[in-house]
């Protein structure tokens, strides 16, 4: 996201007239909760009740939910987690409305190779995975992906280039199945993964040395570390920009998705987990207390042998004495929008597909959350617009994100979109917008093996970290990974009395 | 007196405005890509009514008598407006030169209008009373016009008679002025007679317009246009030429009734009459009820389910005296159930069994109809498919899409069905491809039903045997997530197109 191009895309926005009435408005402004950790002090109340239980969880996205998946799973019950919203879920939450469910933020989880046995281990007893088969009604239906370029749209992500730009994506792809074949790319990272020179350079640096100049192949590498880290191939590390594209080599087309996105996995961990779980909690207080721990909510102190931590991890000295130093852990903000559109736009070029990319634009396009219908028509339709900002300094863009209203946001989106589809104001009934100040970790230059992150991911000790952001790369297998390893540790913990 | 000629206001701009959201209606539905059309089309209307205001002022004689001619020729160019553009569509190549020239005739007509009345009511009003009231009626018309037109009259009318009746409602301003203005004219019988011309031709043009939309129909079919509609999913053709009525859907041929006996009972009987004492049969697709014809004539069959999307199609099918005659009425059978729904969340979210069940969707030509030839739609339907029972699936040509329809073989293969793949010539489409499938081993039929044109026991077998241009060529099958099978379709027949 980029504020010119922004500015630029509202005045053919301007010229397009007889708009229609659009409706919507802001939805969950978690910041608003989360601000109270900032000022604690005088707002929050103290609680009335105490609990003592062995083990503590904080924070109920996926990282917390799959510690609590672990502990469950090895039949150890006594536990509870504290989330702070009325659902659990972050970045996993989904919506609904009548024409569809659909993701708040993340949208897919790419199929899992045979490396990633914790999340083939969940997709099997999710019904995903049965004798070595993808389900394929959980696949991504045909077409997967299409981009918008040159006044249409056109099959697939990659950009037609000039002569030559053919013979760069295929050098570019041998160079991503070298690395792929390394065994350093792995999925979970800490499974491959080792210090590596490749993170004390930019993506864009090691591009140049490369000598991959083709504008689009750039534009192209600079697309997935927007998409992925909300950051741009100048200042994501090389090793994460590689890890993007090394680190999976999957067994069926993918990516594994459903309407309401990764919302879909949520919900079967909590049907199965929900009665751990204890809403509307902010943690606001962690403290030793002789060999336990205090953990604070508004509605009652807990005394726990073991807190798992797994909330993001930048929030640690807001809440705790003695918090291990943090101040690496960089965030970029997002926008994510839900459109209801109950007419087509019109368009030109190949049809619609799941995910759909403008080029150049500032946002990362569209995912149709009815895709994944297995209705052959469809008269009303649910988008999920994503923008990540990933030039400029994240403080001054959440800045940028909080001040300003709806209908600035809302006219944002609709002129971004407009580039492809100049109609969609006549289009669109609806937009409800997601601001997500502190949306994923930034895997900057340096980052991923810095001693600060190893640090607090290898911690050892009664309090145990476990948010994604532990491993530098925002996706749901770390997320998973990082909470049952967590789990596992408080267990060993425990065990030892 | 001054109330009832501010009506003239008030009609006259409603006029003007219907014939330039008819102008951009046309050309949008006609030629795509509405913000441009309308635009342009709003554009060169509001200019040529500058033009109209400022050619007014070189009209200085016999303003009402002129006033009169006006309205007529409004009435005249802009109820024919909608018809002219629907023919210049069908019949010319200068479609686009009609358009604009049409709007700007129209406009600088419409320009003239509102100046001319003015300047005949100034005498009867302050010159403030006089623009304020006039422009609020010119305004207030302009308003109800733009309201009438999505709610009433395109959806009620249509555009070729909107436009009609507002040029009518034109010429009748211009009779009715006769009357009001009677003590400013001279000829005034000159003029009614003049105006009742107008309205004439006007009111014909409502009994032809009809005529008009077919015959632009009729120009782009080679058969006479028989009917028409559009539905919310297609639109419905059918054309006739001696006893051959042929049915398109978005002008694609679906059958023609010389011949469709032949795919139908191809589609049919090498299956059901397989199936001993059949009770209970599921048809996708074909809302025609001609495959339900051929069904009915088993006489162990207890109820037939037809699903299909489109419920226009199957009324039509139920009612309509000659597509009843065709199918039998079998719509209309006790026996049979018609549904309206999207066939794969249908079977999705019910646990019916089936004896036989017919497949006769659409080729398929995009992603969505892909999904209905796919290994996770196979997979759901052989569930609802009782243990000695048949599936049969209309798989496009094996002739000019080989490995398309292959392809659909391999495809009921990997959800673990024995497929046995046949084929039959049928004149009209060439040489037609079905798969039939299920988990038994098939043995062609020792008897058909009786009355049959084309099969008869002792050629079913004949059907399964695939001559050498026709013969399994390799194919992958199609997934939901890998719709191969689009991209095969979509490469066999490019290589017939070329
Ligand atoms: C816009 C966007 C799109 C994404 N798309 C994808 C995708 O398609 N695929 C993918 O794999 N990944 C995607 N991700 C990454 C996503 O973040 C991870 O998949 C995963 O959901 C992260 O889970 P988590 O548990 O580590 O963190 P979070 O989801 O951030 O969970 C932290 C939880 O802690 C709670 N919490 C915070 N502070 C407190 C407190 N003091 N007390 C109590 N509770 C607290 C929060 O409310 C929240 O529920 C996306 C991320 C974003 C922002």
């Amino acid at each position: 996201m980029n504020r010119r191009l922004f500015l630029s895309a509202g005045l053919i926005g301007l010229s397009s007239k007889a708009d229609r009435r659009i409706e919507g408005g802001f939805v969950f402004e978690d910041q608003k909760t989360g601000h109270l950790l900032r000022d604690r002090k005088k707002t929050l109340p103290r609680p009335a009740r105490e609990v003592r239980v062995p083990v503590v969880i904080v924070g109920g996205g996926i990282a917390g939910l799959s510690a609590a998946w672990e502990l469950d799973r090895r039949g150890f019950r006594d536990f509870v987690l504290l989330e702070m919203n009325p659902r659990a879920g972050g970045n996993s939450r989904w919506g609904e409305n009548t024409i569809s469910r659909y993701p708040w933020a993340a949208h897919y989880l790419p199929v899992p190779d045979h490396g990633a046995t914790l999340v083939r281990e969940l997709c099997q007893e999710l019904g995903l995975l049965k004798d070595g088969a993808w389900d394929e009604r959980h696949l991504c239906f045909s077409p997967q992906e299409r981009l918008f370029q040159y006044g249409q749209w056109y099959e697939g992500l990659e950009p037609t280039g000039a002569p030559g730009a053919h013979e760069q994506y295929r050098r570019f792809e041998e160079a991503m199945s070298g690395f792929r074949v390394s065994g350093e790319f792995t999925i979970p990272m800490e499974r491959g993964g080792k210090p590596s020179e490749l993170d004390r350079i930019s993506m864009a640096e090691w591009l140049r040395r490369n000598r991959f100049d083709a504008p689009g192949l750039a534009w192209y590498v600079n697309y997935a570390c927007r998409d992925d880290y909300g950051a741009t191939a100048a200042e994501t590390s090389a090793w994460a920009g590689i890890h993007y594209f090394a680190s999976r080599a999957p067994d069926d087309k993918g990516p594994l998705t459903w309407p309401e996105g990764n919302g879909w996995i949520l919900e079967r961990l909590l049907a199965k987990l929900g009665r751990y779980v204890r809403t509307n909690a902010l943690v606001y207080r962690i403290r030793k207390d002789g060999p336990r721990m205090r953990v604070t909510t508004p509605e009652a102190e807990y005394s726990a042998e073991v807190v798992i931590y797994a909330a993001p991890t930048f929030t640690a000295p807001y809440v705790m004495e003695n918090a291990p130093r943090v101040d690496d852990f960089e965030y970029s903000p997002w926008l994510t929008a839900n459109l209801v559109l109950d007419r087509w736009p019109s368009e030109r070029g190949f049809e619609p597909a799941w995910d759909n990319v403008i080029l150049r634009s500032p946002g990362l396009g569209y995912v149709v959350a009815n895709h994944q219908s297995l209705a052959t028509r469809s008269d009303a339709w649910v988008w999920t617009y994503y923008t990540s900002f990933a030039e400029g300094a994240p403080a001054q863009n959440r800045r940028w994100l909080i001040e300003h209203d709806w209908t600035y946001w809302r006219n944002a989106v609709l002129d971004d979109l407009a580039r492809a589809h100049p109609d969609i104001r006549q289009c669109v009934r609806r937009v409800d917008i997601f601001r997500i100040g502190h949306a994923m970790i930034r895997p900057k230059v340096g980052f991923i093996w810095s001693q600060q992150r190893q640090a607090v991911a290898g911690g050892k000790g009664n309090l145990v970290f476990a948010n994604s952001d532990l491993s530098g790369l925002s996706i749901f297998e770390e997320a998973q990974y990082r909470g049952v390893t967590a789990a596992r540790r408080a267990l060993r913990r425990i065990s030892r009395g | 007196m001054p109330f009832l000629l501010l009506v003239s206001v008030f009609l006259i701009a409603a006029c003007g405005l219907i014939y330039e959201l008819i102008a951009g209606t046309l050309a949008s539905y006609l030629l795509g890509d509405s913000v441009f059309q309308f635009s342009t089309i709003i554009g060169s209307y509001l200019f040529a009514m500058g033009v109209g205001s400022f050619l007014s002022k070189y009209i200085d004689r016999a303003l009402v008598a002129r006033f009169i001619y006006l309205e007529l020729m409004v009435g005249l160019v802009g109820g024919f407006s909608s018809s002219l553009l629907f023919l210049a569509f069908a019949y010319t190549e200068a479609f686009h030169l009609v358009l604009y020239l049409l709007v700007i005739l129209v406009g600088i007509l419409v320009g003239l209008e509102i100046p001319l009345l003015m300047r005949i009511l100034k005498e009867r009003f302050e010159f403030r009373d006089l623009v304020a009231h006039v422009l609020t009626f010119d305004y207030l018309g302009a308003l109800g016009a733009s309201l009438l037109f999505p709610i009433l009259l395109v959806p009620k009318l249509g555009l070729a008679r909107s436009a009609l009746l507002f040029g009518i409602i034109n010429a009748g301003v211009a009779l009715w002025s006769t009357f009001l203005f009677a003590d400013q004219l001279r000829r005034r019988v000159n003029l009614q007679i003049a105006c009742a011309l107008v309205l004439a031709a006007l009111l014909g043009g409502v009994g032809l317009a009809d005529r008009i939309s077919d015959a632009a129909d009729n120009n782009l079919y080679a058969d006479e246009v028989i009917f028409t509609r559009n539905t919310r999913y297609q639109r419905i053709v059918l054309t006739r030429w001696k006893d051959d009525v042929r049915l398109f859907l978005n002008s694609h041929l679906q059958f023609s009734s010389r011949d469709e006996y032949r795919y139908h009972e191809a589609l049919v009987h090498p299956g059901l009459a397989a199936v001993p004492g059949a009770r209970h049969v599921l048809v996708l697709g074909g809302g025609d009820g001609l495959a339900v014809r051929e069904i009915l004539k088993y006489p162990s069959i207890e109820s037939v389910t037809l699903v299909d999307l489109d419920s226009e199609m199957t009324r039509l099918f139920s009612t309509q005296p000659f597509l009843k005659r065709l199918n039998h009425g079998s719509l209309t059978d006790s026996r049979v159930h018609v549904i309206n729904a999207d066939a794969f969340p249908w079977l999705d979210t019910n646990a019916k069994m089936f004896d036989f069940v017919v497949v006769d969707f659409p080729d398929p030509t995009n992603y969505s109809l892909g999904k209905l030839y796919t290994t996770g739609f196979y997979r759901l339907l052989a569930r609802h498919v009782s243990r000695n029972g048949w599936l049969v699936v209309q798989s496009t040509s094996p002739m000019f899409a080989r490995q398309s329809y292959w392809c659909i073989v391999e495809t009921l293969k990997r959800v673990g069905l024995r497929t046995y793949p046949y084929h039959v010539y049928v004149p009209s489409f060439g040489e037609w491809g079905f798969v039939l499938a299920g988990t038994n081993s098939y043995e062609p039929p020792a008897a058909l039903p009786g009355g049959l044109r084309f099969l008869s026991a002792s050629n079913v077998a004949e059907l399964f045997h695939f001559p050498n241009d026709m013969t399994a060529v390799a194919a992958e099958a199609n997934r939901l997530n890998d719709q191969v099978l689009v991209r095969y379709y979509e490469r066999d027949w490019r290589a017939i197109a070329h």
